[in-house]
């Protein structure tokens, strides 16, 4: 990984927060295949599909947020553990040797 | 799935390509955080599958992929366990070899961009179409897959543009700046 490739993914994780938090809340976005589900149930009047997302959840990062922090820094908290888990992934099966060598 | 994850690490060559794949993995997985949304609730993103492919080739895309998808369902409970199989074979599978196919048959007769463009339309819309089918054909789901197919393929074949346009700018870029990156 380069420096400038490095760069540029930390640009995208710091301002991701204005599309998946700001902007997603602007619009009132929801899952499509949640509302699916809802207007499924809707049209039943009974409930044929349950949210079971939040009974069987087995993270503490659930939808890109971090406990006790606000959504936006969350999300971009969560944009720096995910890339962690590369660049650890990286580091260790990577490391100095197969490297592709830039010619120009 | 298993076997087609068996298939394409024996045709990946993914010790000489663990940089690019790691590398793409990193920077798809923060380029779907980018969530652009759409008036009406709903949102598009980059999935990343046809330029996976258009870069490293489609089987070691499916390791891109793979690994995107796994720290998403994993690490965010973004997509459960009991789906990942299926987002796997749609956003892992399908997408990075419509995107290949599509790039290598137009690549002798168009431009970089346009061939790229067309590959990640493609892609989009083939996966798109895929999930619809897969959802329709849910016993939970009470609509058939004649109504959801036609559903998620007419909005994918229009989310596509996007994916298309990011893809044909990134592959463009990284042919006149990089070329050592770009496979095909």
């Amino acid at each position: 990984m380069t420096r400038r490739f490095l760069a540029l993914l930390i640009a995208l994780a710091l301002i991701s927060p204005i599309f998946g938090v700001w902007l997603a809340n602007l619009i009132n976005y929801h899952e499509p295949l949640d509302v699916a589900a809802d207007l499924i149930n809707q049209a039943a009047n009974r409930t044929i599909l349950n949210d079971t997302r939040y009974q069987m959840n087995w993270t503490p990062f659930i939808d890109y947020t971090v406990p006790g922090l606000p959504d936006w820094a969350g999300y971009i908290v969560s944009a720096f553990i995910g890339l962690a888990i590369y660049l650890v992934l990286y580091m260790a099966l990577v490391g100095r040797r197969g490297r592709v060598k830039r010619t120009s | 799935m298993l076997a087609y994850g068996y298939y394409a690490y024996r045709h990946s060559e993914l010790q000489k390509y663990m940089e690019l794949v790691l590398s793409l993995a990193a920077a798809i997985f923060v380029a779907q955080m980018l969530n652009w949304p759409i008036p009406g609730g709903t949102s598009l993103h980059m999935v990343g599958g046809a330029l996976a492919a258009i870069l490293v080739g489609p089987f070691n895309a499916f390791f891109v992929l793979l690994l995107v998808l796994l720290v998403q369902a994993l690490v965010f409970h973004d997509g459960g366990i009991t789906t990942l199989g299926a987002n796997v074979i749609n956003m892992g599978v399908i997408a990075p070899l419509v995107g290949y196919a599509a790039y290598k048959a137009l690549r002798p007769r168009v431009g970089v961009f346009w061939s790229a463009f067309v590959a990640g339309w493609a892609s989009i819309t083939v996966a798109g179409t895929a999930a619809g089918l897969e959802i329709g054909l849910s016993p939970w789901f009470p609509y058939g897959w004649t109504i959801s197919v036609p559903a998620m393929a007419g909005w994918h074949a229009l989310l596509g543009l996007v994916e298309g346009a990011i893809t044909g700018f990134v592959v463009l870029y990284l042919s006149k700046r990089a070329p050592e990156y770009v496979r095909l």
